[in-house]
């Protein structure tokens, strides 16, 4: 077995089964750890039992699916990007999916029914958008611009948002809970609706994940390896429109774990995407079921938005990426 | 080689400018900046008589301005002398602000998205401004906490980064993810503070108007007329900001000085701004465009950009009072909308163009 993989897979399998359990025991409310697990064990306690096996479990579930899409979307788009700040809520990817699932819901559709694709083409057109405000194709000397460029169009498609919420009271009373990231009381109704989204678009970044590490080498050398770059980096976009307008489908916009995740996966096994991408599968859920569980306790009784988290988190991390010496082109 | 001929006596103005003053003690005007700001302050004047003058009771246009002194029928000048002044005023001054600190950013950075809202110094104030709100509430603590809170955002960037020197996108980024941990900061307060607390803080999460203090109204008109004169002081050396540091040094200016006097400008101005009507997105990325393009790529145009800013905003609060009434939408909302197709026209159209 490839060592350096398993240097990387270990400790994240082992966070992520940690973060289940933390997931499963922890919660907002009265039933602590030892009556979660009494719970599971025995089987008396019927409170405990409805907390963990109705509540906690679903979400758990979303959150692995909602981390999995996004870590992994994360690093398919730095990839494609070869710009290790491409992320899919700085680059305005989420901000997509939201606007267009706010539309969709003032144009008369309802939350509870409506599908992940249209959050799926929100964030398809965020994503273009981006990518052709600054130039995918050979970011050159200038990672900064993508950056840039999405924070603008968030900042945008986020006013757009609101002014369709201002606008209408019905839509805004259904959307609120929505619009800040989170998993809370999702079911496994939702799981089912946007998985389909999820796995083909978990299924085309691990079929593009060769030809996209070998653009890393420049399109020159890629074609020359018998690679074609340009239907490499459309599969790349439309993998990650899948993945992103599900997560955001499921759990509303969560920024910065498509950020944190690569990078912490690189740090662990070095820039080969392909080992990237396995690890980014186990970490991805790790990080947002830790995030979640943090924005369970740290408010107690009530409860954090998921995103507010992963942003405290993440925050730290971009800064960290800035000022390595020098941005490492991917 | 021959020496040097003196200095002659009589120096002439480099062509478009007018030189005034003699000897030692003259200064070089641009013509054509000097022609833009004329237009620039015209459009404004006519833009505030305008909205002094619609409402739901309208007033003659021609008697507004007469009224603001307190000339013409008593009805009119408490029309808009109690009602409308203040407001419009207020649009002014929170426009001339943003301008002045969108323009020293961008020069700064050396990147026209450099604004207070990209690199966070609107999410410090803001993030501020609320905490104060849920902990101190008196009605000076917010435009002092904005203040506090937009020049910690820019230490952190600045300390973080290493400084916004040749490096500027790091200063960028830094300052964005910062940004959006004081965002974060910002949610997780009203989150946490009773219903009544968030509801009186949430005026500065969303820019408008409305709920403007009029002691923070007085502080920002001060402090933009301290940071104005400075600031155009600062102009002809910010200019030199865009030519590489060693050229600047060897041209006898410091760099870091220069860069320090244009940040606390900026940081001033978006922090009292911000604490006055909330953070308005897009006004100071709008507002040296359009100075740009009226001025001419000669100079920093601090003038220009301080009076674009403030038609913008005046401009918008008039479309948001009378475009959907009797809703009526936070300016914040309408500049957003209404620059946003430019931003993203900016955005897709530019190729390398980074120095502003």
């Amino acid at each position: 077995m490839d060592r350096v993989l398993a240097r990387g897979l270990v400790p994240a399998a082992l966070v992520l089964f940690l973060a289940v359990l933390a997931s499963l025991a922890f919660g907002a409310g009265e039933v602590g750890p030892a009556r979660a697990f009494g719970a599971l064990t025995t089987g008396t306690d019927e409170d405990a039992r409805f907390a963990v096996l109705q509540l906690r479990l679903p979400r758990t579930l979303v959150a692995v699916a909602v981390g999995l899409a996004l870590g992994v979307a994360g690093a398919v788009l730095q990839a494609a990007a070869r710009n290790p700040l491409a992320e899919p809520g700085l680059l305005g990817v989420s901000a997509g999916a939201s606007f267009a699932v706010v539309v969709a819901i003032a144009a008369g559709a309802s939350a509870a029914t409506l599908g992940p694709w249209v959050a799926v083409l929100g964030a398809a057109a965020g994503c273009l958008l981006a990518i052709g405000a600054a130039r995918l194709r050979g970011t050159g000397d200038d990672p900064v611009r993508l950056v840039l460029a999405g924070a603008a169009l968030s900042g945008l498609l986020g006013a757009g948002t609101s002014v369709v919420l201002l606008l209408d009271q019905r839509t805004a009373d259904e959307v609120r809970f929505w619009t800040v990231g989170s998993v809370a009381g999702r079911d496994l109704g939702t799981l089912a609706q946007v998985g389909p989204a999820l796995a083909v678009g978990l299924l085309i970044a691990l079929l593009v994940a060769r030809p996209l590490s070998a653009l890393s080498l420049g399109d020159a050398t890629a074609r020359g390896l018998g690679h074609r770059p340009a239907r490499a980096r459309v599969l790349a976009i439309v993998a990650v429109a899948l993945l992103v307008g599900g997560a955001v489908a499921a759990a509303g916009p969560i920024a910065f774990v498509g950020l944190v995740v690569p990078f912490l996966a690189r740090a662990l096994v070095g820039p080969d995407l392909r080992r990237v991408l396995a690890v980014s599968l186990l970490l991805g859920p790790a990080v947002v079921l830790v995030a979640d569980v943090a924005s369970r306790l740290l408010v107690r009784p009530y409860e954090m938005p998921l995103g507010v988290v992963t942003a405290l988190l993440g925050a730290p991390v971009l800064v960290a990426v800035v000022r390595s010496t020098r941005l490492p082109s991917l | 080689m021959t020496a040097h001929a003196a200095r002659p006596a009589t120096v002439t103005a480099p062509p478009g400018t007018w030189r005034l003053g003699r000897r030692r003690w003259s200064v070089l005007i641009d013509r054509r900046a000097l022609v833009a700001a004329t237009v620039l302050g015209g459009l404004l004047l006519l833009a505030v008589a305008v909205s002094l003058a619609l409402g739901t009771a309208r007033v003659e246009l021609t008697s507004t301005l007469p009224a603001v002194v307190g000339v013409g029928e008593p009805r009119d000048v408490l029309l808009v002398q109690r009602l409308r002044l203040p407001r419009v005023a207020a649009g002014v001054a929170v426009g001339a602000a943003l301008g002045i600190a969108g323009v020293l950013l961008q020069t700064l950075a050396r990147n026209r998205l450099a604004t207070p809202d990209t690199v966070g110094l609107n999410d410090g104030a803001t993030a501020f401004a609320v905490a104060s709100v849920v902990a101190v509430p008196t009605t000076l603590a917010p435009s002092a906490f904005a203040l506090v809170g937009s020049a910690t955002a820019a230490a952190l960037a600045l300390g973080l980064s290493g400084g916004a020197g040749r490096r500027g996108y790091r200063f960028l980024v830094v300052g964005l993810g910062v940004g959006a941990a004081l965002g974060a900061l910002t949610q997780l307060m009203l989150a946490r503070a009773a219903i009544d607390d968030a509801n009186r803080a949430l005026p500065w999460t969303v820019g408008s108007l409305n709920s403007r203090a009029p002691l923070a109204v007085a502080i920002l008109a001060v402090g933009v007329a301290v940071v104005l004169p400075l600031a155009v002081l600062l102009g002809r050396r910010l200019h030199l900001l865009r030519l590489a540091d060693p050229v600047v040094l060897a041209l006898g200016q410091r760099v870091s000085r220069i860069r320090l006097a244009a940040i606390g400008a900026a940081v001033t101005t978006a922090g009292l701004s911000v604490a006055t009507a909330g953070p308005l997105g897009l006004v100071a990325l709008l507002a040296p465009e359009i100075a740009r393009k009226a001025a001419g790529p000669r100079n920093v145009p601090v003038v220009g950009a301080a009076l674009a800013g403030a038609l913008v905003v005046v401009l918008a609060d008039l479309l948001g009072r009378t475009v959907a009434a009797p809703v009526e939408l936070p300016v914040g909302i309408v500049t957003a909308v209404v620059g946003g197709p430019y931003l993203l026209w900016l955005l897709l159209t530019t190729r390398t163009r980074r120095i502003p």
